[in-house]
């Protein structure tokens, strides 16, 4: 009985030990090359059922016309992607192909050596051309093109409940000063002017870029960013934080908008119900806002851009955004690159292009019509833009724009002055750089 | 002789091997990631690189100068404190109430019990709207009852943040300490209460002199959980404010979380994970010798 009992054990410790050996062995391998079928594996953050079946569809019209191929398609929360992406990268476990914003956080990437550089193949039969040409500045670097763009414009414009501003006659503001006076009456009325969910900062950061934009042009805080000449505790920095803060003292702001969130819908909510009339948001909002609450969208939502200031040296047409938001790009890891960058063109084909529309989005393709007069205005005032500056959070390098979005969630609770927040974002840079 | 020490001997080795697993998890997901968080601390590393530029002390250094993790440590003192006065009162008061029901309180135990059941992420999300001052539940009580001169910025206010959430996660929490009183109590021989009414004791000198005496073991015990769970106290505060608003409910580990993933200082986020390594396991050590020497 006991020799038994020591058989066991010997067998069970046999057992474990060949099964840690399987463990560590590196058997991707073994199942890639089974059958003879090459995997593109490719991680997206459209979440939403219509959206997640789009993209579906058009890597399946890939796999189709490649039968050789098959493409594991992983659709991702925006957070836990972020998080996934980045240590996927560093762990050397990376997908062939993802979805990136361009910009700092992209190129931190691009500098690591594991993004492909796919100028060759953009500029193959002038693919290129295809595209806005505002869409290729977040995601050019070192004058290469690293990534592809796709998906739909984003750019931050003033949304407004058509329904409040027709029943106490109210106008679409074309100046900021018009605007504090539609703030005023708005309140007079009782209700809150400008929805906002500033939990996660960069909502709220969105005022604070348009104010530096429409008060010194977007040269004043690209100086400051490429520091080449430009300082962030410049007196444009100063008096859009004056202004932010303004704003907040005249209760212009939903209550307990720092505690808001943005992704669980918590300022739209405010829109629908008609509690707030405006809300600042990229555009990107037009098919979740169809998705969520359709009767508002056709009847009630309409958006103006940003209000011009008087005397400030902002062109009233720059936008901020960008003229694509979403670009894939493929790793240097990826085996087939070739292939997997002939599957994003899928993804952003004549056909890929109906599909985004009807979804509600707006191509960053040369040369659309809609039928959706919503979309068609966005892209009348995308193609008329004198400047789209890309949003200020992935433009910096993640450290910095991380030091930038607590101080302007700071500006908005009040708790620093502007002139303070200037110097202590200029100091940031100053550290950073330096190294 | 000899064969007595072979078996000896092989028992344990069977000891050793049937060890071997847990040792080897822990070994290989535990203790190894702890020495590597302590080596990258020394590095400058974006997380992507291949690169790591040594740096030496720096980021040590750095930590020393950081207001944000001090008051960052501050906040999760002042979540100790907060956890063990709302916590344990309240955790031993409905444990000695459900003791004393008997099977007919069981019900009340599960319903209790059912806080702790839940995700944080989903209780998270579930107070966020609670809270909301727009259309959440708690702004809709207080205007219901005409106490609308109580409503608060609950999330967005940084004076008030801090209390609003860790209110939330007590509320997650008592239920765990509660289940673990009750099973106290439960061991409280039937003897001594019988002993006692025979003395004509009072239900409150039951509590007193039987049931908190007797508590003690399992009360010091569940504080240490408690000071170390504070300590590495992560998950709802991510959720509900991710620190914010401008760091006000910032704990050590959402400040590490922040620097390592969003800000892409992965040497300067491990240099807190280590930190966070020491003072936690300071604390525990001393925290654990504090209370034996009180029994002995």
């Amino acid at each position: 009985m006991k020799r038994f009992g020591r058989i066991v054990a010997v067998v069970t410790l046999v057992v474990f030990m060949l099964s840690l050996v399987l463990v560590f062995s590196p058997s991707e391998k073994a199942f890639s090359s089974a059958g003879g079928t090459k995997k593109i594996v490719f991680w997206h953050i459209t979440t939403d059922a219509v959206g997640k079946q789009m993209i579906q569809n058009q890597v399946n019209r890939f796999m189709k016309a490649n039968p050789g191929f098959k493409v594991e398609v992983v659709p991702l929360q925006n957070d836990a992607f972020k998080t996934k992406l980045k240590i996927a990268m560093g762990s050397n476990q990376a997908p062939d192909v993802f979805v990136t914003w361009g910009g700092g956080p992209f190129f931190e990437y691009v500098k690591g050596g594991k993004v492909k550089d796919i100028t060759v193949y953009m500029n193959e039969n002038g693919y290129k051309n295809r595209f806005i040409d505002a869409s290729f500045g977040p995601i050019t670097y070192n004058n290469k093109i690293w990534a592809v763009p796709v998906e739909g414009a984003g750019v931050a414009l003033v949304w407004y409940n058509k329904e409040i501003f027709k029943k106490y006659n109210l106008k679409v503001p074309t100046t900021y000063d018009e605007f504090l006076d539609l703030i005023k009456k708005l309140k007079a009325k009782g209700i809150t002017p400008i929805s906002l969910a500033n939990k996660t900062k960069w909502p709220g950061c969105e005022w604070y870029w348009y104010l530096v934009d429409r008060l010194g042009g977007p040269s004043v805080f690209e100086k400051a960013a490429e520091r080449n000449g430009g300082s962030f505790a410049d007196p444009t920095f100063i008096k859009a934080g004056e202004m932010l803060q303004n704003l907040v003292k005249m209760g212009a702001f939903v209550k307990g908008f720092n505690g808001l969130d943005y992704d669980t819908g918590q300022s739209r909510m405010l829109l629908y119900s008609g509690k707030a009339a405006m809300e600042l948001m990229g555009t990107w909002q037009i098919p979740i806002m169809k998705a969520e609450n359709k009767k508002f969208y056709e009847n009630n939502l309409d958006f103006f851009p940003f209000p011009a200031i008087k005397g400030g040296k902002g062109d009233p047409s720059n936008l901020i955004g960008m003229a694509s938001s979403n670009y894939y790009a493929v790793t240097t890891t990826c085996k087939y690159p070739k292939e997997a960058f002939k599957m994003i063109q899928y993804l952003i084909d004549d056909q890929a292009v109906k599909e985004r529309i009807a979804y509600g989005q707006i191509p960053p393709v040369k040369g659309l019509k809609f039928t959706d007069p919503m979309l068609q205005k966005v892209y009348n005032l995308i193609a008329k833009a004198k400047s789209v500056q890309l949003w200020w959070d992935q433009y910096l390098p993640p450290q910095l724009a991380e030091v930038h979005k607590d101080i302007v969630q700071s500006l908005f609770g009040l708790t620093i002055t502007p002139k303070a927040a200037a110097e202590k974002m200029e100091k940031a840079a100053k550290d950073y750089f330096k190294k | 002789m000899g064969k007595e020490r072979s078996a000896k001997l092989w028992h344990n080795m069977g000891i050793l091997l049937f060890l071997a697993p847990a040792l080897i998890l822990i070994g290989v997901y535990i203790i190894w990631p702890i020495i590597m968080s302590f080596n990258l601390s020394r590095f400058d590393w974006d997380g992507i690189s291949p690169q790591k530029i040594y740096v030496g002390f720096k980021n040590w250094i750095d930590l020393m100068h950081d207001t944000i993790f001090w008051h960052a440590l501050g906040n999760n003192i002042k979540f100790i404190i907060l956890s063990l006065v709302i916590e344990m009162p309240i955790a031993i008061l409905l444990a000695v109430l459900l003791d004393r029901g008997g099977k007919k309180f069981d019900i009340f135990k599960s319903l209790f019990y059912l806080p702790m059941l839940m995700s944080s992420v989903a209780i998270g999300v579930l107070f966020k709207y609670i809270y909301d001052p727009q259309f959440g539940l708690l702004s809709g009580i207080l205007n219901f009852l005409h106490l609308d001169f109580l409503a608060q910025d609950w999330l967005g206010d940084p004076k008030i943040a801090f209390y609003s959430v860790v209110a939330v996660i007590c509320w997650q929490y008592i239920p765990f300490y509660m289940i673990f009183f009750i099973a106290a109590l439960s061991n409280i021989p039937q003897e001594l209460y019988e002993a006692a009414k025979i003395d004509g004791a009072t239900q409150g000198q039951y509590f007193w002199k039987i049931e908190l005496p007797l508590l003690s073991p399992s009360i010091k015990t569940a504080c240490i959980l408690s000071l170390i769970g504070s300590l590495k106290y992560f998950d709802l505060i991510y959720v509900m404010t991710e620190g914010g608003p401008s760091n006000a409910t910032e704990l050590m580990a959402t400040y590490m979380y922040k620097s390592a993933f969003a800000s892409f200082k992965m040497g300067y986020g491990s240099t807190i994970a280590s930190a966070m390594f020491i003072i936690i396991t300071t604390a525990g050590i001393v925290a654990y010798f504090a209370t034996r020497q009180k029994e002995a």
